[in-house]
């Protein structure tokens, strides 16, 4: 399947699905007006992926600034993979700031809300 | 719930400031960053509000100037610039743009200061730019890195006098303002606004401003139309005014959060401009930040606003973080206008209840009035 590659601007994140390479990676900043026109194509190329994943998928959230509007579309990436772990082995690998409580608090709360394997990694 | 007070602060702020204008200050010290991000913000309202890119030419050439003016006036009082900081301001007023600087300088500079601007208003166009080749091949007139140009630079583009003024700060320092009136059409220059006593209304109204600013601690002051645009750049001088911690972090996002609401939820008010009007300024007191928001309102969103407000405060920190998990699972509310998370979201960071209130204004509209705080956290 063609890689989902989207370049940053300055107020959506780098994406990065790459299933042959094995990149999975979403980073920078997210802080659109209209979260859900952006996550939308992103979403839908997940759902094509979930038919027919690696064996291995590993997902790095790598992220500076989120607003509300665009944790809720992350949580739907997430629960798409909690699908996908369904049938194969998923790790969702969430990055933040040694200062950043606040991003660290996020991802905990992504844990907590959805069944796929968390590691965090403090930068 | 709201202090009074503030309420009227903020209130007589936003109405200084008529429909199809704004003004932007910032006040604080002034870093090569911050100064980049500061002119791209300006850059942006201008280009919206003036099809003629020479005017747009010549205020952005008038903003670097001042702001370079600010920069190196700062390294000469360096040690003093946390108490008596910098400010600059660009406004629209009407047809005419106005970009005031306001620094201190040691008192003995005043008398050469004067001179040179007296000097500079006395000169007609031809003149003028015969003084600024003159200057330019001798150098006289410059006691450091070319002040003496900016100025000339500042009067030939604006095509104005430079209006200016002294305040004594003590028996070292006075705060020196020097404005810049740039007309967006040529008739103006005919029109009693030239007057001298007319023009310096100006600067008096920016001093006034200056003093508010100054009693509230308010650091970054936005008064004009909302977009994402706007707000990019807003950020992105918060983030340059400060040092990388949780602190300003957490004031980026808060102010994400908050911006995006006026722009969402605000009366646009006037269709043919892109964005929402309001207010948003950023204050300190001591450890904690400030963070307040002004925009028109609706009846109907004022009730659906004021309910959620009172619920999001009514809750325990527990029940809030419980009632965040279930807004971030129900993806009936996940339009693209509402996530519902909004004001939980500020609440949570600012850890406290959040500041709000409705004024009544005509036609059944609010003046809406937001305020979070967020104390400033050593990790």
């Amino acid at each position: 399947m063609d890689p989902l590659i989207l370049k940053e601007t300055e107020d959506t994140p780098e994406i990065i699905f790459n299933p042959e390479e094995g990149i999975f990676k979403i980073s920078k900043i997210s802080v659109p007006e209209d979260a859900f026109q952006f996550y939308e194509p992103i979403l839908g190329w997940l759902r094509d992926y979930e038919k027919n994943p690696n064996p291995e998928t590993i997902v790095n959230f790598d992220l500076e600034y989120v607003n509300t509007a665009s944790s809720k579309q992350l949580i739907q990436i997430m629960l798409l993979l909690e699908k996908i772990a369904m049938k194969s082995k998923v790790t969702i690998k969430w990055f933040y700031e040694a200062i950043d409580e606040d991003m660290q608090s996020l991802g905990e709360r992504y844990n907590k809300l959805v069944k796929v394997n968390f590691e965090f990694i403090e930068v | 719930m709201f202090e009074n007070n503030l309420f009227d602060k903020a209130f007589n702020l936003f109405s200084r400031v008529e429909k199809q204008d704004f003004e932007y200050v910032y006040r604080g010290y002034f870093t090569h960053n911050i100064t980049k991000k500061i002119l791209v913000l300006a850059d942006t309202n201008i280009q919206k509000a003036v099809a003629r890119s020479t005017i747009q030419k010549r205020i952005y050439y008038i903003m670097v100037e001042g702001l370079q003016n600010i920069t190196r006036h700062q390294d000469e009082v360096d040690y003093e610039t946390d108490k008596y900081p910098g400010i600059f301001a660009i406004q629209k007023r009407k047809k005419k743009y106005f970009v005031t600087t306001g620094n201190l300088v040691l008192n003995d500079k005043k008398a050469s200061l004067k001179e040179k601007i007296a000097k500079i208003n006395s000169l007609e166009k031809d003149e003028l730019k015969k003084f600024h080749q003159e200057v330019l091949r001798t150098g006289v007139m410059s006691d450091k890195g070319g002040a003496g140009l900016g100025l000339i630079e500042m009067a030939r583009k604006s095509g104005n006098k430079l209006v200016s003024s002294f305040e004594l700060v003590n028996d070292e320092y006075s705060y020196f303002y020097l404005q810049t009136q740039i007309p967006t059409l040529n008739e103006d220059q005919e029109d009693e606004d030239d007057q001298d006593a007319s023009m310096r209304r100006y600067l008096i109204s920016i001093k006034k401003l200056h003093l508010s600013l100054n009693i509230e601690n308010i650091l970054l002051y936005f008064n004009g139309f909302f977009n994402q645009e706007n707000l990019l750049s807003l950020l992105a001088i918060i983030k340059g005014r400060m040092n990388m911690s949780i602190t300003t972090i957490r004031l980026s996002n808060v102010m994400v959060e908050m911006i995006q609401n006026i722009i969402k939820h605000g009366e646009q008010v006037d269709e043919n401009m892109e964005g929402v009007p309001g207010i948003f300024f950023l204050s300190q007191q001591e450890e904690n930040f400030m963070l307040t928001s002004g925009n028109f309102i609706k009846q109907g969103p004022k009730e659906v606003i004021e309910k959620r407000l009172q619920f999001v405060n009514g809750m325990t920190n527990e029940e809030l973080s419980e009632y965040y998990d279930q807004i971030l699972l129900d993806f009936e509310l996940g339009d693209s206008k509402r996530t519902g998370l909004g004001f939980s979201d500020l609440r949570i960071k600012s850890g406290r209840p959040l500041v709000y209130h409705f004024h009544p204004v005509e036609d059944n509209n609010y003046f809406y009035i937001l305020q979070t705080e967020v104390t400033n956290k050593k990790k």
